[in-house]
Formats: C-alpha cells, structure tokens, sequence
C-alpha cells in the first residue's frame, strides 16, 4: 500500500492517477476532516482504476496517523499551505510535517517522498546564467524570501534533520513551477499582477516549469527507484519557454493585459529602493521587493533535470509544447466566460 | 517619522503566542520603542519562525522558562484567547505587565479574575482595545470631549468581515480552529473593537444589551464551521446613549465605520479610510438646502482626501498605528508615566455585554426548537 497526503491538491490528484497507471497496488489518502465532497470525489475520479481508500486524518493528529500510515510502503508527502500569513504556513507545512514525519517512522514507512519546492534552494548568490541543479545548497537565508519559501526551506531541513538523526528514509523531489489545466500560469516567477496592469519582471529569463502531469510522474518514481533514496532531486521540464514568450502567448490567447516590462538591473534597484524606504519608514509599504528577493526569484538563471532523469529513469511524457497547449487551451474558454456580459435579469 | 519613538528608548518586551498578530506585535512594539527580547510558542516551529524572520535574538516553548531568562518589563499575550488568563497571571507572577489581546478573556468571570491578579501583583493589564488608538479615532474622541458633537445621543458601528480573507480563510477550513470553541464563535473575537468605540460613548455603568444572530452562509461542512453567526446585531441602551453594532461576513466592502450622531453635529469615522468627517447639514430653504448639505459634504470629504495624501507622503498610514500608539501608552503607564490607557473595568464591561448578548443570541436559537418540540 502506497499513502498520499495532499491528495486533493493540484498536484496531489495527478499524483494519484500517476499512482493508478503505475500499478495496481492500494493507494491510501490522508485527507484533512471536512474536506469538501467535491474535492475528495475529483480524487477519486482521478484514481480510477486504483484501489482506492480515503481516511479522513489531521495531520497534527499523531495518534491518528500512525494508524493511517501502518502498512505504508511508500508515503508521499504533498500536502502544504500555499497560502497566507507566516505563522499559518509554517503551522500548517512544517509543523503539520513534522508529525507526518515522525508517524512515518513510528509506522516503518519504507521510504518518505517529500514534495519540497525550488523555494527552498538558496540561488541568490549564484551568478547571471548558472545551471541551478542539486548542488544549489538548502536557503542560507530563509527570513529573507517570501513567507512560502520559508515554509519550505524550514519544511526541507526538518525532513533532512530527521533523516540523519533518526533515520528517515527519506527522497526530496524539488518541483519549479508547476503548472497545467486549471491553475494560472502567470506566476510570480514571470511577473505581478497589480489591479489592470501585470509588471513583467521575468524578462528573457527561462522559467523553471514543469507541467503537472510530468512532475507527478517523478514524485511517483522517486518513491520506487532504489538512486532516489536520500537525494533531493530538482524536477523541472524539457524545452523551458521564456518568461517574454509565455506572456506573449499568454496576451495572445487568453487576455490583452496592459504590460509594464521591468528589466532585472531597474528591478534591482527599485528593490533597493523598496527595501530603505521599508526600514526608514517602518514598513510603511512592505519590503514586497528586497534585492535578496529579487536576485532569488528574477534573476535570469539556467536549470537542470539531469539528475532526476539519471536516478529515477524519468522523462517528461508530456512535451513541452503540448503541455503549454492544453493549459492555454483551458484557461482561454475560462477568460471567455468571465468577459462574456452578465444576462438581463427580470 | 511622526510619533515614532527610538527602538529601545522603552521596555523590554516579550511576545507569547506566535500566530498571525504576533507579527504585528513585534513590528508595533518596535515603533513604540520597545526591544523585544524573546519569543514564546508551545510550538517551536512556530516560535523559531518569528524570531527567525523578525530578527529576535531568543525563542522558547517554555513560558516560565522565558520569563526567567529573559525577565521581561511586559509581556504581550497573543495566544487564543481561552489561554489568556493563564498566561497574563503568569507573566504578573514574574513581574511583567501584561498586553492581552482581544478578546481579554473569554468571559467576564475570567476578566474578574485577571482583574484580581492584577491587583495583587501591582502590574497593570491592557486590552488589546487598539482602535481606540487609531488616529481617526482620537480625533473623534477629542471632537466629542470638546463638545463639537453637543451632547451624544446614538452611536452605530458597522463591522465587515471577509471569511475569505487571510484569517477567514483559515478559520473556515478548519473545524478544531480555537474561533469555532469561543461561546460566541467568530464575532467574539471581533466585536471587542466596535464595544470599545462605543461603550465611552454611553454613559458611566452598565449598559442593557438585546443581541440577534443570523447565518446567512449556505451550509457547506456539517461541523462547526456551519454553526457560528455571520450576522450579530448588538443594541445597547446606556445611562446617556444608545449604540448599535452591527458584525457582518456579507456587507461590501468589508469595512469598520463609526457614526456618531451628536445634540448638534453628525460624526462619521471610518477606520479603513482614516477618514472622520462631519455633518453639519445645512440652513437653507428647500433645495437650496440639499445643494448646500451636499456642497459642505464634498468639502469635508476633500479635506480628508488632502490630509490623507499628506500622510501618505509623510509615511504616516501604518495598518496598525492604533497599535502602535496604544502600545506608546500602555509602556508610559507601565513605567509610572500616566494612566492605564484601557480601563480595566472597561474591557470587563467588553466581556459582560458579550456574555449577555451571546447567550441571548443561543436563547433566541433555542426558541423555535423549543416551540416545535412542543
């Protein structure tokens, strides 16, 4: 039996139907209590074909876990809070993981596959251009990204603290941006939307993505393939498009948004700037741009899954192009709709 | 920048409970001078997490333990609010002055009780009754003592609330969330600021109290999170005046406004906007009088909308400056310099009209279940 937590996640459900094409072996879902049916039916829509067992647990419930995850060969921990304030992500990602963690090893899970996040890599100070791989080191700054990076980098040092200290048999996937039908693809790595105006702050830079369907496939190798045990593993697509020409695309097809393009050396600056009046004013504005920030997010730098295909025998299965396709083709209709004007009532 | 005091020209200071305000605290605390010294959380995640990112030179899970270490001149208590008591008798004990957040407690015996530890340990306690701070507020407050209004006849606050916002959304995806344990549910832990606006307002002694509550959302979950009141209305009847409040999930824009209607002027506040203007109405006959009513309406507002542009250049529209500014004066008043700048009797008079009016709201639920089963 094979557990998932986060299951009715964006990424989660695709995780499972990697699950139920890889085999025929049980899959065990640990959803949060009160889930909606909706939610949990879309799971389970996804895992046709699987056996399928849906077991309502909290994951600050360490009772309660350790009876979900008995019999666990492989647990593949997804679930994390995307959003909102500090202290609700960290509660909710790295608190919530250390129990998953410590359930897993009370329970003799056979290996831990933790769907870390590129946020949790420190590549601020490596140069214009670098191949980020695996041997980017863990954040040294945390504090100083984005309130979700640190949830993660925190969330990834406790697992590798808990794999040296105590033995668990652990396996990092890192995914970049993960992206496909029913999520927006204008993340924060190609710009910030501000209300009818998108800053483009990607510029010529690649943007590390990997479509969902593919970076569910490898999260589901790495629990299996025997290289991928106490690696990290950096899981980004073939064929990396340009932030200019995703946007392009994106005003293309889906809507004609008004561009403000800052290249990375203003944007630097204007950082610089964000971050003296921040301190000089006492976070009058806050520091949403810092140069820390910035070199961490913007700075045109190349990416590599050399690793990942090496350890875990994984290919993209969806090619860049026809991923790109499937997503702008789901999220133009969408666009359509919000445009189209609202009926006469009465 | 304008009332902002050197960090470390206060006391030291410490932060128990690291959720959500907890950030605030610090950030606050800082403007109004304080160093602040440590951290405390039964989670060390989520204490190392604020002193990580908030540049706190010492975290801990232990509250004793902090208190000895690091022997804070006043603890801020930010915990939920079924913890308060224990923690700010706590804090007394060591000899710190206690900030409790809203709500003080989670009823009025437990306020009786923080008001006797208090006493016996000779430190003072605050309510976290910040937005008698905010500087629209202030202005109200001094219009009023100044006799601007004339004599204070009814007081209505309207209060929004966005279940979808950062907090909303976390209490409305979890069942076990401490909002969904407090007796009157979310707009207990909401309704604090609105009674401190008004209850001034209303005369010495207790008020009366009648209180309604409605759920306008569709039921979504079957748990707890389906059960809470979205809409509460208090009616208040005071020795001088009579208030009503008015806690809303639906109302757009989620906002906070006070109207304040005066023997000669109308005041009206909204904290959002830090606006506070006046109405005057107007002399003339007929619709002579409307376009003047209007025409003063449209010079109030344009002076706000200056005033507001000055201080936006003047670094002066800190989210939280009632914070600030409360925080200023409750470490005045802890180091002997002034008066406690929240009554404590008035915050026990907070908890009292929301004991009465939540139980009235569960009287009016049990009603119809009763005459059916009847």
């Amino acid at each position: 039996m094979r557990a998932l937590t986060g299951a009715t996640g964006f990424l989660g459900r695709e995780i499972l139907r990697s699950l139920a094409r890889d085999g025929a072996e049980a899959v065990r879902c640990l959803v949060r209590p009160g889930t909606a049916p909706d939610r949990i039916a879309a799971a389970a829509a996804a895992a046709a074909g699987a056996r399928l067992e849906i077991v309502p647990c909290r994951l600050d419930d360490p009772v309660g876990l350790r009876a979900a995850l008995a019999g666990a060969r492989v647990l593949y921990h997804a679930a994390a809070v995307k959003r909102g304030p500090p202290a609700a992500l960290v509660q909710g990602t790295v608190a919530a993981s250390e129990h998953v963690f410590r359930a897993a090893l009370a329970a003799g899970v056979g290996r831990v596959v933790l769907v870390s996040s590129f946020g949790a890599m420190g590549v601020a100070d490596l140069p214009r251009d670098a191949l980020v791989d695996e041997e980017a080191p863990l954040e040294p700054h945390p504090e100083r990204r984005d309130p979700y990076s640190f949830a993660k980098h925190r969330q990834e040092a406790l697992a590798w603290r808990l794999a040296r200290e105590q033995g668990l048999p652990l396996a990092v996937v890192r995914p970049g941006f993960v992206f496909g039908a029913g999520q927006e693809i204008l993340g924060t790595r190609i710009g910030l939307r501000l209300p009818g105006l998108f800053l483009h702050l990607g510029g010529r830079g690649r943007v590390p993505l990997t479509f969902v369907e593919n970076c569910a496939d490898a999260v589901v190798l790495a629990g299996t393939a025997p290289g991928a045990l106490g690696r990290a593993l950096c899981v980004v697509d073939d064929d990396l498009p340009e932030s200019r020409a995703l946007l392009r695309r994106y005003r293309r097809e889906v809507e004609r948004l008004p561009v403000v393009p800052i290249p990375f050396p203003l944007l630097r600056q204007l950082a610089r700037l964000n971050a003296w009046y921040s301190a000089r004013t006492g976070n009058h504005l806050p520091p949403v741009f810092t140069p820390y920030k910035v070199a961490s997010t913007w700075k045109p730098q190349r990416y590599s899954n050399r690793r990942a295909k090496a350890l875990l025998g994984w290919a993209p299965r969806v090619p860049m192009a026809e991923a790109l396709d499937r997503t702008f083709a789901a999220l133009a209709p969408r666009t359509r709709e919000a445009a189209r004007p609202m009926a006469a009532v009465g | 920048m304008s009332g902002r005091m050197r960090e470390g020209a206060g006391p030291r200071i410490a932060v128990v409970g690291c959720g959500q305000i907890a950030d605030a605290h610090v950030q606050e605390a800082r403007r109004a001078g304080a160093v602040v010294a440590a951290v405390c959380d039964a989670s060390p995640h989520l204490a190392e997490q604020l002193a990580a990112r908030a540049g706190v030179p010492a975290w801990f899970t232990d509250l004793d333990a902090m208190l000895a270490e690091t022997r804070p001149e006043v603890v801020h208590v930010t915990t939920p609010p079924a913890t308060h008591l224990a923690v700010a008798r706590r804090a007394l004990g060591a000899g710190a002055h206690a900030y409790v957040e809203k709500p003080l407690t989670v009823d009025a015996r437990e306020a009786d009780q923080l008001a006797e530890a208090a006493r016996r340990s000779g430190r003072l306690v605050c309510a976290g009754h910040n937005l008698r701070f905010d500087p629209a507020v202030r202005r109200l407050e001094a219009l009023v003592a100044a006799g601007a209004l004339g004599e204070v006849i009814h007081a209505e606050v309207m209060m929004g609330y966005d279940l979808g916002g950062p907090f909303g959304a976390i209490v409305m995806s979890d069942p076990d969330h401490w909002i969904h344990r407090l007796p009157g549910g979310l707009a207990q832990n909401n309704l604090s600021h609105p009674l401190s606006l008004v209850l001034p307002l209303l005369g010495e002694g207790a008020a009366g109290v009648i209180a309604s509550g409605r759920r306008l959302r569709p039921e979504r979950f079957g748990d707890a999170r389906d059960r809470f009141h979205d809409e509460v209305r208090l009616s208040l009847e005071g020795q001088q005046a009579t208030a009503a409040i008015q806690f809303s999930c639906r109302v757009r824009p989620v906002q906070l406004s006070l109207t304040v209607y005066g023997s000669r002027r109308t005041a009206l506040l909204s904290t959002d906007a830090r606006t506070l203007r006046l109405v005057d109405g107007s002399r003339l006959p007929g619709p002579f009088g409307k376009v003047d009513w209007a025409r003063r309406d449209a010079w109030a507002a344009g002076r706000e909308l200056l005033s507001r542009a000055e201080d936006l250049a003047r670094a002066r529209l800190h989210y939280f400056e009632g914070m600030r500014a409360l925080f200023r004066a409750f470490y005045a008043a802890a180091a002997g310099a002034g008066e406690p700048p929240i009554p404590l009797a008035e915050a026990r008079l907070a908890a009292e009209i929301m004991d009465q009016a939540f139980a009235g709201c569960r009287r009016a639920e049990r009603a119809p279940e009763e005459e059916r089963a009847s």
